[in-house]
């Protein structure tokens, strides 16, 4: 559960920072987060390599930055994405998970093996992400959300019985590509503005 | 089973490498891609193989698919080689060849959509031009947030369906695969999910845009057919007509709208790009009749129409090019424009190119589902004849005094190669038909499992 609001809080000041280094580790912060939720149901090497590609993708957006004033101002996106993401998540988890009808504890520290607070962190992963991509005017809020929805999609794919190892490697390849074609087009974007 | 995958992977990066330097770069990225063909050809169909735990298998489709798909990408590699010099290509070139060939033989549903977006981000970098004098960053930008809006939800809704328990509401299946069609409408461009399609067939460069349409479109709608057969949803779909449905929709909304904006511009690359947009609505209408004949019809829909977006594309670039700021026209490129008009005849299927197996199935499928659809179909292709027949009437307006074929005639050759490829493909329709006929008995299987 705490992870969970841990996961929240990052992602509100990934969503609410100006500057894109500032946003490079917010993003940070909610990547460790959500992958220290999943806990001991996940292997060792598992979490190193979701930690690694999250660490690689930081320094990426850090690179492409350039200095410490680039950004974009989310202004009022930052509550419409914050209002769409609560009230989707809310959604979302209400209608995916009446039906399992499972007896669910859930302890503010300690270890969640029903899968709740993940499935819940994804959802509200997923839902800030596609606020923030569907009203992003450029480059940074968009590589932003389009990140935040690869993560909420990485906790929905750790939940899936399967060969956990080689989907992570899968998903933390997409998610520097994604961090790479970001930096390209903010790299673009820059050029763009400054012409 | 890896070697090709691995052989183009690295490939890639090489090409990153030395892409500079555009006479090794051509021929070197020509050369993995036709040794990838070769290895995917020589070994037998249904050759299977593990990395991870996850399963990759060389079914018959997958050949075909890696032969034609990896042709049109060697066809690609050649003319920006030697007629469009743009070395980014190269390692992109290699990198979506290396994902499209994941996505054909990965058997994990979750894994095949993973690779799928990975093939469509690739291109990102080969969208980007001269940014200051076009609008192709936008037109990137906007790829860049359909593909991982469309990827990141499809994705999602494909591990809940995996991990959800089975004891659901019909409702709670029905939201997951209507979000995971949706997601595949957004990369597939369908309407009215494509406005990102019609923005990247302005602004890209024609090698870029003949690698999403004649390639990665191709790719993203036989990795949708796969996904639907091995993520296990198929019952779920057959008992709830509300998925079918929602697809019969998307389908004809495609299929007519893509005409009906094909014959509202002569603009070669929108004429192209509507008229793959209509040929996918058809596909469709294909799959969601879930028959045998449609789902046949539909997979050879797309890959022909692959083939001829690329040859049609490359031909549209090479007169663009070579008419400057004048209207495009015949009299500079006269080999580029006959490829380009003989492109058209495999977009509206006409006989006897291998084209019209698919549009003659799924037609015929679409009459017998219903005559409204069935009729919506053939006026979506005589759409696109219409749209074809304007877009050859203003390139050969003006009458040359004298026809002389173009320098570096590329893509004046490659479409005609690709024309006559399709033509003995129509003289032999079995083998082509085949590998698909045996992915469709995998189709109605899993429809129906005992």
């Amino acid at each position: 559960m705490l992870m969970l609001g841990l996961v929240a809080v990052a992602t509100l000041a990934a969503n609410g920072a100006q500057h894109l280094r500032y946003m490079a580790l917010a993003f940070l912060g909610v990547a460790i987060a959500a992958h220290l939720m999943a806990g001991p149901d996940i292997s060792v090497w598992q979490a190193a390599l979701s930690l690694a590609a999250a660490l690689v993708t930081t320094a990426i957006l850090f690179i492409a930055a350039r200095d410490g004033r680039f950004g974009e101002d989310p202004g009022w996106r930052l509550w419409v994405a914050t209002i769409v993401a609560a009230t989707t998540t809310a959604a979302a988890f209400a209608f995916l998970r009446t039906a399992s009808g499972e007896d669910v504890h859930v302890s503010v520290l300690g270890a969640d093996p029903s899968g709740v607070t993940q499935q819940a962190a994804a959802f509200w992963l997923l839902s800030s992400g596609v606020a923030i991509l569907l009203t992003a005017r450029g480059a940074v809020r968009g590589s932003l959300g389009a990140l935040l929805m690869l993560t909420g999609t990485q906790l929905l794919v750790q939940l899936v019985p399967g060969p956990q190892f080689a989907l992570a490697l899968m998903l933390a390849w997409l998610q520097i590509v994604v961090a790479l074609a970001g930096a390209f087009l903010i790299v673009n974007e820059r050029a763009l503005r400054e012409a | 089973m890896t070697l090709p995958i691995a052989l183009l992977g690295l490939g890639a990066v090489i090409a990153f490498a030395i892409r500079k330097r555009v006479q090794y770069a051509g021929p070197f990225t020509v050369g993995c891609l036709l040794a990838a063909i070769v290895l995917v050809v020589s070994f037998d169909a249904g050759t299977t193989t593990e990395v991870l735990g996850l399963q990759l298998r060389l079914s018959e489709l997958a050949q075909l698919g890696a032969l034609m798909l990896l042709g049109s990408l060697i066809s690609l590699a050649l003319t920006v080689w030697i007629d469009e010099p743009a070395y980014n290509f190269f390692p992109t070139a290699l990198g979506a060849g290396a994902a499209v060939l994941a996505v054909l033989t990965l058997t994990a549903p979750i894994a095949i959509y993973g690779a799928l977006i990975l093939a469509l981000l690739i291109p990102v970098g080969s969208f980007t031009f001269q940014v200051h004098r076009n609008r192709s960053y936008e037109a990137a930008f906007r790829h860049f947030s359909f593909v991982l809006l469309g990827g990141c939800l499809g994705l999602s809704a494909l591990a809940l369906s995996g991990s959800l328990p089975r004891d659901q509401p019909p409702a709670t299946f029905v939201l997951l695969v209507a979000i995971i069609v949706v997601a595949f409408a957004l990369k597939l461009a369908a309407i009215p999910f494509h406005t990102h399609a019609a923005l990247l067939a302005m602004e890209v460069p024609a090698s870029a845009l003949a690698l999403y349409f004649g390639v990665l479109v191709p790719t993203t709608f036989i990795a949708f057919a796969e996904i639907l057969t091995l993520s296990g949803l198929l019952p779920a779909i057959v008992q709830i007509s509300k998925v079918q449905d929602l697809l019969l929709a998307l389908g004809t909304a495609s299929a007519l709208g893509g005409a009906f904006l094909a014959t509202g511009s002569t603009e070669l690359r929108r004429v192209t790009a509507y008229s793959v947009i209509a040929n996918l609505g058809q596909a469709l209408v294909g799959i969601a009749t879930l028959s045998g004949p449609g789902i046949v019809g539909a997979i050879a829909i797309v890959l022909v129409t692959g083939a001829g977006a690329t040859q049609q594309l490359l031909a549209a670039g090479a007169i663009e090019r070579r008419s400057g700021a004048d209207q495009p026209s015949a009299t500079v490129a006269p080999l580029a424009a006959l490829a380009f008009v003989i492109g058209g005849f495999a977009m509206i299927g006409a006989p006897p190119l291998v084209a019209f197996p698919g549009h003659f199935f799924v037609e015929l499928i679409a009459f017998s589902y219903s005559g409204v659809l069935g009729a919506a179909l053939v006026l979506s292709t005589l759409g696109i004849l219409i749209a074809q027949l304007r877009a050859a009437i203003a390139i050969f307006r003006v009458a040359p005094d004298h026809w002389r074929v173009e320098s570096r005639p590329v893509a004046g050759v490659v479409g005609t190669l690709l024309f006559l490829a399709l033509l003995v493909g129509g003289m032999q329709p079995d083998g082509f038909l085949r590998p698909i006929a045996a992915f469709a008995d995998e189709f109605i299987r899993a429809l129906r499992p005992l």
